[in-house]
C-alpha cells in the first residue's frame, strides 16, 4: 500500500533540455582557459546523459563514482601541476558536474544540478569577465531559470510560457539588481585566498623592449584600454601618445626599465601653468603594473606612483578592469637633470661597433649642438631608405650595424631603440618610452578605444633649453603610421600591394561595410559601458558614488539594511501590482444581473427569493412600464448567457450595455390599482 | 461566504541549496573583488526575491470543491474527486493538492488555464470503518523556482463512509442454519434469465427498459429477470466465530461480498435492526452501510 515518497525516478525531458542548453552556455570561458579535456569530458557526459536517460541507465555504483572522481583529481593534478588555484578548481567543479549529470535521476537532483550550473556561471566569471563571456554566462543563468520554471510547472507544459515567465522574473528583478548593485556594500574579507593567475601573465607589455616584442603585439586585437575626455579637450590622434613604461637601460636594440620604479622616491610635484587634459581611462586587466595616460601625466592616481620619467606605476598588478582619472599636460615643464641621473641616461653598451661610432662622430663633426645632431639623425633615417615593416625578421645579437647599414627594415621598436642609442652615443641623454599611439574613436560611446595593436615605442631626448622632448623616429620613416593609425596604415599598404594581408577580400569588404562598422561601434560602446559601469565598480567607486548622493556610510550593516529595504519595498509593490491584475474575476454575468436587481430594487421592485429571472422580469416590466422593453432584453440576455449553450461574449456585452442603461432616468414605479 | 485565506509561505527543500550558492558567490566575489561575480549574486538574489510574490499569488483565485465520495472498504483507498476552479485571470501552474493529515502522494496539476476548472482524484488510505468528516484540503505550489512552498488550506464539508475491512472465512455459512424458506422460488428482480416485461414505473432504473420495444413505438416497459435462488441467507454477528466485534463485522462484510457475487439473496440481522434478504447493488450497499455504522 505504501507509495514511495519520491516516485520521480526520471528527470523530465524538457526541463533537462533547457538545463543542457544552459550548461552549453557555461562552456565558452572554459574552452579558452582550461585544459581542453575538461570541457570535452563535460560535453561527453552531457551527450551520454541524453543517450542513457531514455534507456534508464545511470551511474549507480558508488565505487565507480569514487573511482571516476579520483581519476579526475589525478588528471587535474597532472595537467596543472597543482590542485590549488582557479583553473584546477574550476576544472574540478566541471568534472564533478559531469559526474552529477551521469548519476542524477530524481527531481531533487535536478534542483541540485541547477545550483551547480549557477556555480559554473560563477566559475566562468573567474576565468574571464569579457562582455561576450558575460553575455554567454547570463544567458546560461536565464536558461537555468527557464529549466527550473519548466520543471516546477510540470513537464507537459508548453515550450514558451516558461521562457516568458523567466523573462518576466528577470525584468521585474532589474530594479532590484540595480539597487543591490549600487548599495550593497563591497566588503573586503580579511581572509583573501590568492588565486594563481597563470593566464594573465604580463602579455607583451613588459619592462623591456627587445626586437619583436612589440610587433608580436601588433597583431593582437585585444583591447588595452579605453579613454574618455570628460572636458571635451581631445588632442589629434597623431598627437595621442599614451605613455606607458620608460626604458632607460640601453643595450643596443634592446632596452630595459632600469629598476623597480616603486623603489625610486617620487619627484616633487608641481603643476604646470598650462591647462591639462583630463582623461578617464578604463584599463583592461593585463597582468602588468604600468598604467597609461597621455603625455605627460601629472596627477597621480590612488594606488599608483608617478614613477620617474612621468609614468604611472601601479603597486598591484592590474588583474581586473580598473577606471581612473588622470590629468596630463602636453607641455612638459623644464626640469633639472641631476648629474647622477644624467650619467645613467648616457650609459651605452660596451659592444658598439666602430662603424656606428664613426657615424655618430661624423654627425657631431658638422655641428656638435644636440639639436643639430638630432636633426641630422632624423635626416639619416629619412634619406637612407629605411623601411617600416611589421615583420622585419630577426636581428642577431641586437645587431645595430645590421639594422643601420644593411637591412634597414624595422618596426617602431627598432627605430626608437636605435635612435635613442645613437643619441646617447652623441652625448645627448635619451630614453625610450613604450606606450600606445592613437586610438579608435567610438562616436556612440564617445570614447577612444586603444588596442594592443596600437602599441608604439618612441624616444625622448634631453635638451638643455627645453627639457625632455619627444622624438618619434617612426614618424620620419613612415609618417602615415603616426597620422593614420596602424590598422588604416596597414590597410592602405595592403591596397597598394606593399604588404600581404592575411584577411580575405570578403572579410575586408565586410569589415568596411556600414552596418558592420556600426554594429562594431555599438558593441564596443556596450563593452565600454560594461567595463566602466560594472566591472570597475569596486568599493572605492561605491564610496565616492554614495558620497555624491549624500549617504555617509558608517559600516556595511546600514547599507545592507538599506539595500534590502529598497528590495523588499519593490517586492511589495510588485505583489500589489500583480495582485491587482490577477484579482479573482468571478462571474461577470452574475455580477451584472445582481447590479440589475439592485437597480430595480432602488425603483421599488424587489427580487423575491422564490422568483426566477423571467417571472421577476414580467413583474418588473409590469411595474415599470417605461422600461419594460429593456427589462425583457436584460432578462433574455441573462438567461441566454447563463443557461444557453450558445452563450457568446457578445451576449454578455449586450447585457452589460443594457444594464448600464437601465434606470438612467429616475423613474417612479407605477402604483397598480388592484 | 468567507473570503479564502491568504496563502502562507515556507521554505522548500531547495532553499538551503540556494542559500549555499548565494553565500558561495558572495564569498568568492568579496574575496576576489570580482564585480561580475557580484552582479551574478545580485541577479540571483533579486530573481529569488521576485519569485516570492509569484509563488504566493499562484494560489490566488483557486477554488477547490470536493465532490461526493464513493464509500471504500477499510484498508483500501478512498477516492475523492476534487474540482479545482481557477477564478483568476491568469493561468496557474504546478499546483499540488493533498488531504491535510493524510499521508500519500499529493496530486499534481500542471496547469489550470484562466477561468477553467480541472478535476482530479485524491486518493488516501481508509483506515477505520464508519462515517468520516473530510479533513482540510491543502493547496500547495513551489512554482516558479522551487525555493519556496506556498500553501493554503481549504475546508470541505464532505463526508465519506468507510465499510469494514472484509476478512475472515470466505465460505458462506451453511444454508440450513439460516434458511428462511425451504422451497426454491423464482424471484423476480435482477437475475440472469429473462422472465417477461411489465410497465415501467417512474423513478426506476433505466437499465432494464426494453429500448428495442420503445424503438418500435411501444410504451416504456421494464424487462424482468429471474434467478434461481437456492434459498436466502441471513447473516448474524453470532454466526461469525470471532470474539471481537470488529472481526465479526469484517466476517459479515466478506460474506455480504461473497453472497452478492454469487447473486444469492442475503439479509442481515443485527442488534440495531434487520435487513430483509435480497440482492442487487442498492441492497448490497445498504447492508454494508449498516455494517459500517454499527
Amino acid at each position: 500500500m505504501k507509495a514511495p515518497r519520491h516516485k520521480d525516478t526520471r528527470i523530465p525531458r524538457r526541463p533537462f533540455l533547457w538545463l543542457a542548453a544552459a550548461l552549453l552556455f557555461t562552456l565558452p570561458p572554459m574552452f579558452g582557459a582550461l585544459s581542453s579535456w575538461v570541457p570535452a569530458i563535460f560535453l561527453i557526459a552531457l551527450a551520454a546523459k541524453f543517450w542513457m536517460e531514455p534507456r534508464g541507465y545511470r551511474l549507480r555504483s558508488l565505487v565507480w563514482k569514487l573511482l571516476l572522481g579520483a581519476t579526475a583529481l589525478v588528471c587535474i593534478f597532472v595537467s596543472y601541476g597543482s590542485i590549488k588555484g582557479i583553473e584546477p578548481g574550476v576544472s574540478l567543479i566541471a568534472i564533478l558536474m559531469s559526474l552529477k549529470i551521469l548519476e542524477a535521476h530524481t527531481g531533487r537532483e535536478f534542483q541540485v544540478m541547477a545550483m551547480v550550473a549557477w556555480i559554473l556561471c560563477l566559475c566562468g566569471f573567474f576565468l574571464s569577465q569579457d562582455l561576450s563571456i558575460a553575455v554567454c554566462l547570463l544567458t546560461a543563468f536565464t536558461l537555468v531559470l527557464v529549466a527550473l520554471i519548466q520543471f516546477h510547472s510540470g513537464s507537459s507544459a508548453a515550450f514558451w510560457p516558461p521562457v516568458r515567465t523567466a523573462c518576466k522574473l528577470l525584468a521585474q528583478a532589474l530594479p532590484i539588481i540595480a539597487a543591490l548593485f549600487l548599495f550593497f556594500p563591497r566588503i573586503a574579507t580579511g581572509f583573501r585566498f590568492q588565486i594563481v593567475q597563470s593566464r594573465l601573465s604580463a602579455t607583451g607589455f613588459g619592462d623591456q623592449l627587445s626586437p619583436g616584442s612589440i610587433s608580436s603585439l601588433a597583431k593582437s586585437t585585444r583591447v588595452a584600454f579605453r579613454a574618455e575626455f570628460p572636458d571635451g579637450r581631445i588632442p589629434s590622434p597623431a598627437a595621442m601618445y599614451w605613455r606607458g613604461a620608460v626604458l632607460r637601460q640601453c643595450n643596443g636594440l634592446e632596452w630595459r626599465a632600469l629598476e623597480e620604479p616603486a623603489s625610486i622616491p617620487r619627484f616633487s610635484q608641481h603643476v604646470p601653468e598650462s591647462e591639462g587634459i583630463r582623461q578617464w581611462i578604463t584599463i583592461e586587466p593585463y597582468g602588468g603594473h604600468w598604467m597609461f595616460a597621455l603625455d605627460w601625466p601629472a596627477t597621480p592616481v590612488t594606488g599608483t606612483t608617478l614613477a620617474p620619467g612621468h609614468c604611472l606605476w601601479s603597486a598591484q598588478a592590474i588583474r581586473k578592469a580598473k577606471r581612473y582619472e588622470v590629468t596630463s599636460f602636453p607641455k612638459n615643464r623644464k626640469e633639472e637633470l641631476h648629474p647622477r641621473e644624467r650619467k645613467i641616461l648616457l650609459e651605452v653598451p660596451a659592444r658598439i661597433s666602430p662603424a656606428v661610432w664613426q657615424l655618430v662622430q661624423s654627425w657631431k663633426a658638422t655641428d656638435p649642438s644636440p639639436r643639430a645632431v638630432l636633426r641630422t639623425a632624423l635626416q639619416f633615417f629619412r634619406t637612407q631608405h629605411f623601411r617600416y615593416s611589421l615583420s622585419p625578421g630577426e636581428y642577431q645579437n641586437n645587431d645595430l650595424d645590421e639594422f643601420l647599414f644593411h637591412r634597414r627594415l624595422g618596426f617602431c621598436e627598432h627605430y626608437a631603440a636605435a635612435f635613442a642609442t645613437l643619441m646617447r652615443l652623441a652625448g645627448v641623454p635619451a630614453r625610450v618610452v613604450v606606450g600606445y599611439l592613437g586610438g579608435e574613436y567610438n562616436e556612440l560611446g564617445r570614447f577612444f578605444l586603444v588596442r594592443e595593436a596600437d602599441t608604439h615605442a618612441w624616444c625622448e631626448v634631453w635638451l638643455e633649453d627645453s627639457g625632455w622632448v619627444r622624438v618619434d623616429p617612426t614618424s620620419v620613416v613612415a609618417p602615415d603610421r603616426v597620422n593614420l593609425g596602424l590598422n588604416l596604415f596597414l590597410e592602405r599598404r595592403a591596397a597598394s600591394g606593399q604588404v600581404q594581408s592575411g584577411q580575405s577580400q570578403l572579410a575586408r569588404t565586410l569589415a568596411r561595410s556600414r552596418i558592420f562598422a556600426e554594429a562594431r561601434l555599438a558593441w564596443q560602446a556596450v563593452n565600454y559601458a560594461w567595463d566602466t559601469r560594472v566591472l570597475s565598480f569596486d568599493s572605492e567607486t561605491q564610496k565616492s558614488f554614495l558620497g555624491e548622493i549624500g549617504i555617509r556610510s558608517n559600516g556595511p550593516l546600514p547599507l545592507i539594511g538599506w539595500s534590502f529595504a529598497i528590495a523588499s519595498g519593490l517586492i511589495v509593490i510588485y505583489a500589489g501590482w500583480m495582485g491587482l491584475f490577477t484579482r479573482v474575476g468571478g462571474d461577470r454575468v452574475k455580477t451584472l444581473y445582481k447590479q440589475f436587481c439592485r437597480k430595480a430594487a432602488r425603483l421599488g421592485v424587489h427580487n423575491k427569493p422564490s422568483e426566477g429571472p423571467s417571472d421577476f422580469a414580467n413583474r418588473a416590466a409590469r411595474l415599470l412600464p417605461n422600461e419594460s422593453d429593456r427589462i425583457r432584453r436584460i432578462s433574455d440576455a441573462y438567461i441566454t448567457a447563463r443557461y444557453s449553450a450558445s452563450a457568446t461574449p457578445v451576449v454578455t456585452e449586450e447585457l452589460a450595455k443594457e444594464v448600464s442603461r437601465f434606470a438612467k432616468t429616475r423613474l417612479r414605479p407605477v402604483k397598480l390599482k388592484t | 461566504m468567507k473570503r479564502p485565506r491568504m496563502a502562507r509561505i515556507y521554505p522548500a527543500s531547495g532553499l538551503a541549496g540556494l542559500l549555499f550558492v548565494l553565500t558561495a558567490i558572495w564569498y568568492a566575489a568579496a574575496t576576489q573583488g570580482n564585480a561580475a561575480a557580484y552582479l551574478l549574486l545580485f541577479v540571483l538574489a533579486a530573481v529569488f526575491l521576485v519569485s516570492i510574490p509569484h509563488t504566493l499569488l499562484n494560489l490566488v483565485g483557486l477554488k477547490a470543491t470536493a465532490e461526493s465520495v464513493k464509500p471504500a472498504f477499510a484498508g483500501s483507498e478512498v477516492s475523492l474527486p476534487v474540482e479545482i476552479l481557477n477564478q483568476s485571470t491568469v493561468g496557474r501552474h504546478g499546483i499540488e493538492l493533498s488531504v491535510l493529515g493524510c499521508k500519500g502522494q499529493p496530486v499534481r496539476i500542471n496547469r489550470i488555464p484562466a477561468g477553467q476548472a480541472t478535476r482530479v482524484t485524491l486518493r488516501f488510505a481508509a483506515s477505520k470503518r464508519g462515517q468520516h468528516q473530510m479533513g482540510m484540503l491543502r493547496l500547495e505550489c513551489v512554482y516558479p523556482l522551487g525555493f519556496l512552498r506556498a500553501y493554503r488550506s481549504v475546508t470541505t464539508r464532505q463526508q465519506y463512509l468507510v465499510y469494514p475491512r472484509p476478512a475472515g472465512d470466505p465460505n458462506l455459512p451453511l444454508e440450513s442454519a439460516s434458511r428462511s424458506e425451504n422451497k426454491p422460488q423464482p424471484e423476480l428482480g435482477e437475475g440472469d434469465d429473462f422472465a417477461g416485461v411489465r410497465p415501467y414505473i417512474l423513478g426506476e432504473s433505466q437499465r432494464h427498459i426494453d429500448w428495442k420495444a420503445v424503438a418500435r413505438g411501444h410504451e416504456l416497459m421494464t424487462k424482468q429477470f429471474s434467478t434461481d435462488t437456492r434459498g436466502s441467507l441471513c447473516f448474524e454477528l453470532a454466526a461469525a466465530r470471532f470474539p471481537d466485534v470488529e472481526d465479526q463485522l469484517s466476517q459479515l462484510t466478506l460474506w455480504v461480498i461473497e453472497a452478492e457475487r454469487e447473486r444469492r439473496a442475503y439479509g442481515l440481522r443485527l442488534p440495531t435492526g434487520e435487513i430483509a434478504p435480497s440482492f442487487g447493488q442498492a441492497h448490497f450497499h445498504q447492508c454494508l452501510r449498516a455494517l459500517a455504522l454499527f
